[in-house]
């Protein structure tokens, strides 16, 4: 019990205070402790195959996945029994269960119990088409996830982002962990900047497809159909939508300079948040949609900025850091991600909600476009650290990035979906 | 074309520009339809008095062309920087002499080096390109004329991680209009 109590003080959001003293009393104000590497030892067992003779090619696989899952999840350390080279502490649960084929049906018992007693914890089954079990595998991790801390895991998430092949730059979508992989336009022009809308149905991008420079444009993943959002004259780019989905912030530059705008949800009716000679950009609303967090060069270098969302009261976050841009602001509300610009790349950042407590959090190569997980624990961005440019996540606690498979693709500009 | 010939013949075209200036400013922006008495004619360039006779007598300037365009000196700028410097400047006045003696739409490209963010470059690019076209403008020519495009950093002109390729890739470039 010891080890849970300090797990749940290194890794999850301790609500401190309501209403403290800094900034918006609405928000609520979490503390984050960061640097911890404290993880859940769990021991993964195979799942027993049975059934069909290709029970057994499918269900390794499923050990592989889960365990790769539950890892990811940032909340375990995983060992698997059925590798050598996997060790760790000793194991407080411990995941199996049985994997039955019949036909193109899988039925998968999931099992989680605590270890050495093996007392079960959560037992349940999950059946689907053969065809899906991956899809099966993430809804057990996610509620084992669930079920250990309160709040579901990320596996079931998607990302999308952006190829780079020659000239061309294309949108992409593929499942959390790489899996999956479908390219959605195929314009040879430049698409980027991908954001979701909050019930995971649509992505919002910039696109050169109309030949006059950046535009908005959204696209549903399932049909791949883009429609136009915004093609004023001058550039319609960093489209986001509000949590509530019924609004879009973004970038235009109709009146003259890049202000940040707030247009409904079709892409109308445009309300102009900010007003000054620099450039402001990068909008991205806070959890409640009360605020907005923007890059505004208005001080000389580009720094982060919050303000009311009807573009009132804008204080600057950032000081102490060169050239920053792409804030994101966490599911919680507690903590925004940023880069700032060192030597030739730039670092990822995650300061308070407030602007304090800014602490670096990935270095090495150029490191951008920062996106949070749903569940606050990761954050997905491109960088060049090996070479070519790839996508990369963040645990936040200490561990190095680990790469997402991309096909071989260079690939740039994530967004982590929300849980569907 | 030598040099010295190639001199001569911007020289004259510039002089047929400006005999025609007031004609030529009234055929760029009159509407399409031509006149009722001529219908079926093909606009024909007024006559005017020229110093020198030429073959083709344009009265309002050979159309842009992408060989026009290809011999436009890209405008260089410094980090993070919209500003025109002096080379700028005297690449754009070059610019601005050869764009006055042709008619037709042109692009101008904003582009950015790999050290800025993608969104703030895009911002920054559109502003380059913007700057270049208020010179225009300062020069006389048409607004109507250009369309200004921001690339960010998605176009680079020269792939790599040093200052020779960033300072080639912090630039306004030309292009012809889709």
């Amino acid at each position: 019990m010891r080890r849970l109590t300090l797990l749940f003080a290194g890794l999850l959001l301790l609500p401190a205070s309501i209403g403290a003293a800094q900034g918006d009393p609405a928000e609520v104000k979490l503390e984050w402790k960061s640097g911890s590497t404290a993880r859940l030892p769990l021991r993964c067992e195979p799942f027993a195959p049975v059934g069909d003779r290709d029970a057994r090619t499918t269900s390794v696989q499923g050990d592989e996945v889960l365990a790769a899952d539950l890892a990811g999840s940032a909340v375990f350390q995983v060992v698997k029994t059925w590798d050598p080279t996997s060790s760790g502490s000793t194991p407080q649960f411990v995941t199996g269960g049985k994997w039955t084929v019949r036909g193109t049906q899988l039925k998968l018992s999931g099992e989680l119990r605590d270890f050495p007693g093996r007392r079960p914890i959560l037992v349940k089954e999950y059946s689907g088409p053969v065809a899906d079990w991956r899809g099966l595998v993430h809804r057990f991790a996610d509620d084992i996830v669930l079920q250990l801390t309160g709040e579901p895991g990320v596996a079931g998430t998607r990302i999308a982002f952006v190829s780079r092949a020659g000239r061309d730059m294309e949108l992409c979508v593929m499942d959390f962990d790489g899996h999956g992989l479908t390219q959605l336009t195929n314009d040879r022009s430049i698409a980027r900047s991908p954001n979701w809308s909050p019930d995971g149905s649509l992505l919002i991008f910039t696109s050169y497809r109309g030949g006059t420079g950046p535009q908005l444009w959204v696209m549903n993943p399932a049909n791949r159909k883009p429609f136009p959002i915004s093609t004023r004259s001058g550039i319609n780019t960093s489209g986001i939508y509000s949590p509530d989905g019924q609004r879009i912030a973004c970038t235009l530059s109709q009146d003259g300079n890049s202000e940040i705008y707030v247009l409904d949800a079709r892409g109308g009716s445009p309300q102009r948040l900010t007003n000054n000679r620099s450039v402001d950009t990068s909008p991205c609303w806070s959890p409640t949609g009360r605020e907005i967090t923007f890059t505004s060069g208005r001080s000389g270098n580009p720094q982060i900025y919050v303000m009311d969302s009807d573009g009132g009261n804008p204080r600057r976050l950032t000081y102490d850091v060169d050239y920053t841009d792409s804030p994101m602001w966490s599911p919680k509300g507690d903590r925004i991600a940023f880069v700032s610009r060192t030597g030739a790349g730039f670092d990822l950042y995650v300061c308070r909600s407030d602007g304090t407590g800014a602490q670096r959090v990935v270095s090495g190569g150029s490191n951008e476009n920062p996106h949070w997980a749903p569940d606050g624990r990761h954050l997905v961005f491109s960088s060049n650290r090996d070479g070519a440019l790839a996508l990369y996540v963040t645990d936040l606690d200490g561990t190095p990035p680990r790469k997402l498979e991309t096909g071989g693709r260079k690939a740039l500009s994530p967004a982590w979906s929300p849980r569907h | 074309m030598r040099p010295m010939n190639m001199l001569r013949a911007l020289v004259l075209v510039a002089l047929v520009a400006v005999a025609a200036a007031g004609c030529a400013k009234k055929t760029v922006q009159t509407p399409p339809a031509p006149p009722a008495e001529t219908p079926t004619q093909t606009p024909t360039p007024p006559v005017t008095p020229t110093p020198t006779p030429t073959p083709t007598a344009p009265t309002t300037g050979l159309p842009l062309d992408q060989a026009t365009l290809g011999k436009l000196q890209v405008v260089y700028f410094a980090l993070d920087s919209d500003a025109i410097d002096e080379g700028g400047q005297s690449s754009l006045d070059a610019n601005a002499r050869a764009l006055k003696s042709t008619t037709g739409d042109f692009v101008i490209e904003g582009h950015c080096d790999e050290r800025g963010t993608a969104e703030y470059n895009q911002s920054l690019g559109e502003r380059r390109a913007k700057a270049v076209q208020q010179y225009f403008a300062d020069q006389g020519i048409a607004l109507s004329r250009i369309t200004v495009v921001s690339y960010g950093k998605d176009r680079p002109a020269v792939e790599g991680s040093d200052e020779q390729a960033w300072s080639k890739n912090r630039r306004a470039e030309f292009s012809l209009r889709k």
